[in-house]
C-alpha cells in the first residue's frame, strides 16, 4: 500500500535568541521545573485519610510529623527531581517518568475522590521539565569506552544483580493483593513509571548500550549469569508461594509468546489462534498425566503441537498474509469449539480436566516447599529454564540458514523465492519449531495448574500472546519475554480493573501500532 | 421434510443479514486491501444504538412503521460516527505502513469497540432484547414457520446490494471508488481524493452494517456484544466465498454461508454445536482451493 505518504517532518528551527530577561526566564526553565519536582513530591496528594487507610507513602499532611520519611514514590520523585536538575542529559526521561507518576496517582486519588494539590503541582512541573527538555538542542550519543574483562566481569554481575532487584521490587511493588493493600494497583504502575525513567536515564548517558556491547563480548559469561540471576528471584523478596505461582505462569506464557514470535516476528505469518497449540499441549499431558512421567507428557505435547502445526501452517503454502490469518483464525476456533464439546472424550468439555498431578521427580513432588522456599519455585525455575531454552533456539534459528530464509521471507515472499530460498519448507518449519515450543509450555501448564480446560484457549488468550509479541518487538529475542511479563504481570498488578483488561489490550494494540511499531525492544 | 425447508428458510434469513455485513468488507478489502476486522463491529454498535434509541429516547407505544425509521436512522447514524472515527484515527495514519500494521491495528479496535460496548453499555454485560418494532407474527404453511421480519431481511438485503451495484457502476463516487481500487497511485495522478473515496467506502459499509443490525434485532430479538465479531467472521468468509471486491459475490456468498451453517447444524456430524465449526472448515478449503472466490479475478502480484 502506498497511497498517502506521510509528509516530511522538519525539526523546528532553535527560536531566535531573546534579549535580556526572557532568555534568562527561558534558560531558568529546567532548574525551576526540577525545584517544582522537588516541592511536589514534598507536598500532600490526599486530603483527608481514607476509609481503606493512609494514601501509601505518607502522602497526606503527616509528612510533616515525619519530614525525615519519604519513601515509596514520593522517594522516586525526589530522585527524579534531584537527576534533573543535575543531569541536563536526564531532564526528558525523567519529565516523563515524573509524568507518568503523577497521573497515575492523580487518577487513582480522583476515583477516590482525596485529590489534593500534590499531584497537579508535580504534573505541571513534569510538563514544564518536558517542555525544557524539547527545547535543548539535541546531544551527540555518548560512548563509554569497553573495559578489560575483569573490570567488564564486575559491571555484568553489579548490572544484572540490578536487574534482578528491580524484578523482584516490581513484583512485589504494591503488594499482592486488594485485600491486603487496596492501593496496590497506584503503587505498582508508578513504580513500572519509575523504572521506565530509570532505564531512559540510563539510556541516555550510554549505560544501557555499554552494558549490552560489554555482555555481547563476553556472551558466555553474561548468559550464565543471567540465567543465575533469573533462578535466585525465590531468594529474594518475591519469593513466595503467590509470587512464584505467578512467575512461572509468566514463564509459560513466555515461551509460547516465543513461539509465537518465530511465527511472526521472524516469518512474519501473522498467526491468530496460537493459543490452540498451547491447549493442544495441554490437553494432551492431561491425558497422559497418569500413565506416563512428566518427561514423556512433555514430549508427547510438544509432539503433538508440532504435528498440528504443520497442519495449520500447510495452508501457508497456497495462502499468504491477511488470508493467512484468517485460516489461523479459522483453526483455533475450530479447536476452541471441538475443546468446549469435549471431542472424542479428550477434553472433558464444560467439566474440565480436573486432578492432574504435579510434576514428580524422583519421588518429589514440585508443589510442595522445600528447604527454605515457598512451593511453586520448582515450578518457577523449570519455567526459567524452558525459557531460556526457547531463547536459546530462537536466537540460534535467527542466524541459521533458515532463520535467514524466514526474515527474507518476511521482507518479501516472491524475492525470496526468485533467490532461491525454499519458501514453502521454511514457512512450515516455522510452524513446526513455533508449535512445539507451544506445547512443550502447555505441558507444564497443565501440570502447573492441576486442571486444565477449554475456557483458557480461547481468541482473547490469542490476542494477548500477540499483544505481548508486538509490545515487545517482534523478531527480537528478549521481546517477546519482556512483552508477555508485561501483559501477564498488569491483569495480576490491577486487579480492580479486571474489566478493562482486554480493553486496554485492544487500545494498546492501536497505539503500539501508530506510534511504536517496533515494539519496546527494538531489533535495529 | 419439513425440517429441512425450515433450515433453508433459516439460512436465507442469515445469508441475508450477513450479506450486509459482507459488503462493507468486499469494499473495503477491494479498495485499501485492509481486512477490516472491526467492521463486525461497527455492525454490533450500531444494533446497540438502535437499541439506546428505543430504549432510552422513543416513547413506549409507537406503531411499528414509525418505530422502524428512527430506529434505522439511529443504528446507521451511529455505525457512520464509529467507522469515520475509525477509519480517521486507526488507519489513515498507517497507510503506509508494513503490511501487518494496519491488520493488527484492526483487531485492536475490534476489541475496544467490543469491550467498550461490554463494560459502559448498561446491561450489555448478557444478551439483551431487542424491541419487536415489526409486524411481530408469522406466517405458516404446515409445519414450516416464517417469520414476517425474516421476510423483510430477505426482500430487504438483496435490494439494498443491487442499490450499492447501481451507485458504484453508475455514480461519479463510485467510478472514483473503482479507479483507487484498480490502481491509487494512478487514481491520485487524475486528481482523485484518495482520502475523500476511502472514508466514502467506510460510510457505504457502516450504512449497510447499520440497516442490517436493526433487521438482525428485530428477527433474533437480541443483541449481544459479541454479535459482531462471530457474523464479522461468517461475513468475512462470504465475502472470500463470492471473491473479493465483488457485490454481487458478497451476497452470493453470504445465502451460501447462511445454507451451511443452518443445514450443517441441523445434518452434520456433531449437530447444532459444530455448525459454527462448518463455516470456518468451508473457509479454510475456499482459501485454499479457490482464494479468489466464485465471482473475484485473480490477483495480481503488485510489486
Amino acid at each position: 500500500m502506498t497511497l498517502d505518504r506521510p509528509p516530511v517532518r522538519h525539526r523546528k528551527p532553535a527560536a531566535p535568541e531573546l534579549p535580556g530577561p526572557a532568555a534568562v526566564l527561558l534558560r531558568l526553565r529546567a532548574p525551576a521545573a526540577a525545584v517544582l519536582v522537588l516541592a511536589g513530591a514534598l507536598l500532600p496528594w490526599a486530603s483527608v485519610v481514607l476509609p481503606g487507610g493512609a494514601y501509601p507513602d505518607l502522602a497526606t499532611l503527616q509528612f510533616f510529623d515525619a519530614p525525615h520519611l519519604v519513601t515509596g514514590f514520593r522517594l522516586h520523585l525526589v530522585l527524579l527531581g534531584l537527576a534533573a536538575a543535575l543531569l541536563p542529559r536526564a531532564r526528558k526521561p525523567a519529565a516523563i517518568g515524573v509524568i507518568a507518576i503523577a497521573l497515575v496517582h492523580m487518577a487513582f486519588l480522583t476515583g477516590l475522590g482525596a485529590l489534593s494539590i500534590g499531584g497537579p503541582v508535580t504534573l505541571a512541573a513534569g510538563a514544564l521539565l518536558l517542555w525544557a527538555a524539547r527545547a535543548e538542542p539535541p546531544r551527540p550519543r555518548m560512548e563509554l569506552k569497553t573495559p578489560p574483562p575483569a573490570v567488564a566481569w564486575l559491571v555484568l554481575l553489579v548490572a544484572f544483580a540490578a536487574l534482578l532487584w528491580l524484578v523482584s521490587a516490581t513484583l512485589t511493588a504494591g503488594g499482592q493483593s486488594r485485600a491486603t493493600n487496596p492501593y496496590g494497583g497506584a503503587e505498582f504502575l508508578a513504580f513500572l513509571g519509575f523504572g521506565l525513567a530509570v532505564a531512559g536515564v540510563l539510556s541516555a548517558y550510554g549505560v544501557l548500550a555499554w552494558i549490552s556491547a560489554m555482555s555481547e563480548r563476553h556472551r558466555i559469561f553474561s548468559i550464565a549469569v543471567l540465567l543465575g540471576c533469573a533462578l535466585m528471584l525465590p531468594f529474594t523478596q518475591a519469593g513466595t508461594g503467590y509470587w512464584m505461582t505467578v512467575a512461572s505462569s509468566i514463564g509459560v506464557y513466555a515461551a509460547t509468546a516465543i513461539g509465537l514470535n518465530i511465527v511472526v516476528g521472524l516469518a512474519g505469518l501473522l498467526d491468530l489462534g496460537y493459543v490452540a497449540f498451547l491447549g493442544i499441549g495441554a490437553f494432551t499431558a492431561a491425558n497422559l498425566a497418569h500413565a506416563v512421567p512428566f518427561p514423556v507428557a512433555a514430549l508427547a505435547g510438544a509432539v503433538t503441537a508440532g504435528v498440528f502445526g504443520v497442519v495449520v501452517g500447510s495452508p501457508t503454502l497456497r495462502v499468504r498474509g491477511d488470508y493467512l490469518a484468517i485460516v489461523t483464525l479459522a483453526f483455533g476456533e475450530i479447536f476452541f469449539r471441538a475443546a468446549q464439546n469435549d471431542i472424542g472424550g479428550l477434553t472433558g468439555g464444560a467439566n474440565s480436566i480436573p486432578g492432574i498431578p504435579p510434576i514428580n521427580v524422583l519421588g518429589l513432588a514440585f508443589n510442595e516447599p522445600v528447604g527454605g522456599l515457598p512451593g511453586g519455585s520448582r515450578y518457577y525455575m523449570i519455567s526459567v529454564l524452558m525459557v531460556a531454552g526457547a531463547m536459546a533456539v530462537l536466537a540460534n534459528l535467527r542466524r541459521s540458514r533458515t532463520g535467514r530464509a524466514w526474515l527474507a521471507i518476511r521482507e518479501d515472499e516472491d524475492v525470496a523465492r526468485a533467490m532461491g530460498v525454499r519458501t514453502g519448507r521454511a514457512k512450515i518449519v516455522a510452524f513446526l519449531v513455533g508449535a512445539t515450543l507451544a506445547g512443550l509450555a502447555g505441558a507444564v501448564f497443565a501440570h502447573k495448574l492441576g486442571t486444565v480446560g477449554y475456557e483458557s484457549f480461547d481468541f482473547s488468550e490469542s490476542v494477548t500472546l500477540l499483544a505481548a509479541v508486538v509490545l515487545g518487538g517482534m523478531g527480537t529475542v528478549p521481546g517477546a519475554v519482556v512483552g508477555a511479563s508485561l501483559l501477564f504481570v498488569l491483569p495480576e498488578k490491577l486487579r480492580e480493573f479486571s474489566d478493562y483488561r482486554l480493553m486496554l489490550f485492544g487500545l494498546a494494540l492501536i497505539l503500539i501500532m501508530r506510534f511504536r511499531p517496533q515494539g519496546l525492544v527494538s531489533s535495529s | 421434510m419439513a425440517t429441512l425447508a425450515q433450515q433453508i428458510v433459516n439460512g436465507l434469513v442469515l445469508g441475508a443479514l450477513i450479506g450486509l455485513i459482507a459488503l462493507g468488507y468486499t469494499m473495503v478489502y477491494g479498495i485499501i486491501k485492509l481486512i477490516n476486522f472491526a467492521h463486525g463491529e461497527v455492525f454490533m454498535v450500531g444494533a446497540f444504538g438502535a437499541h439506546f434509541t428505543s430504549a432510552y429516547l422513543l416513547p413506549d407505544a409507537m406503531p411499528w412503521y414509525a418505530a422502524l425509521p428512527v430506529l434505522c436512522v439511529a443504528a446507521v447514524a451511529v455505525s457512520v460516527t464509529v467507522a469515520v472515527l475509525m477509519e480517521r484515527l486507526a488507519y489513515r495514519p498507517l497507510r503506509d505502513a508494513h503490511s501487518l500494521a494496519p491488520l493488527i491495528t484492526a483487531l485492536g479496535v475490534s476489541i475496544l469497540l467490543q469491550e467498550v460496548v461490554r463494560v459502559f453499555y448498561p446491561g450489555a454485560t448478557a444478551p439483551l432484547p431487542f424491541p419487536r418494532v415489526f409486524v411481530d407474527s408469522q406466517l405458516t404453511a404446515g409445519s414450516l414457520i416464517v417469520q414476517w421480519t425474516g421476510v423483510l431481511a430477505v426482500a430487504v438485503s438483496p435490494l439494498l446490494a443491487a442499490a450499492l451495484h447501481w451507485y458504484v457502476e453508475r455514480s461519479r463516487l463510485g467510478r472514483a471508488m473503482r479507479a483507487v481500487a484498480e490502481d491509487p497511485d494512478t487514481a491520485r495522478l487524475m486528481g482523485i481524493d484518495l482520502n475523500r473515496v476511502i472514508l466514502a467506502t467506510f460510510v457505504l459499509g457502516a450504512v449497510l452494517a447499520g440497516l442490517g443490525a436493526v433487521l438482525y434485532g428485530i428477527h433474533y430479538g437480541q443483541i449481544d456484544t459479541t454479535m459482531g465479531f462471530q457474523n464479522g467472521i461468517f461475513a468475512f468468509t462470504a465475502a472470500v466465498l463470492g471473491g473479493i471486491g465483488s457485490i454481487r459475490g458478497a451476497m452470493l456468498g453470504a445465502f451460501c454461508i447462511g445454507m451451511v451453517k443452518s443445514l450443517a447444524g441441523q445434518y452434520a456430524w456433531g449437530g447444532a454445536q459444530y455448525d459454527y465449526v462448518w463455516v470456518f472448515v468451508l473457509l479454510i478449503l475456499v482459501l485454499m482451493f479457490r482464494p479468489q472466490g466464485f465471482l473475484g479475478r485473480l490477483e495480481r502480484v503488485r510489486a
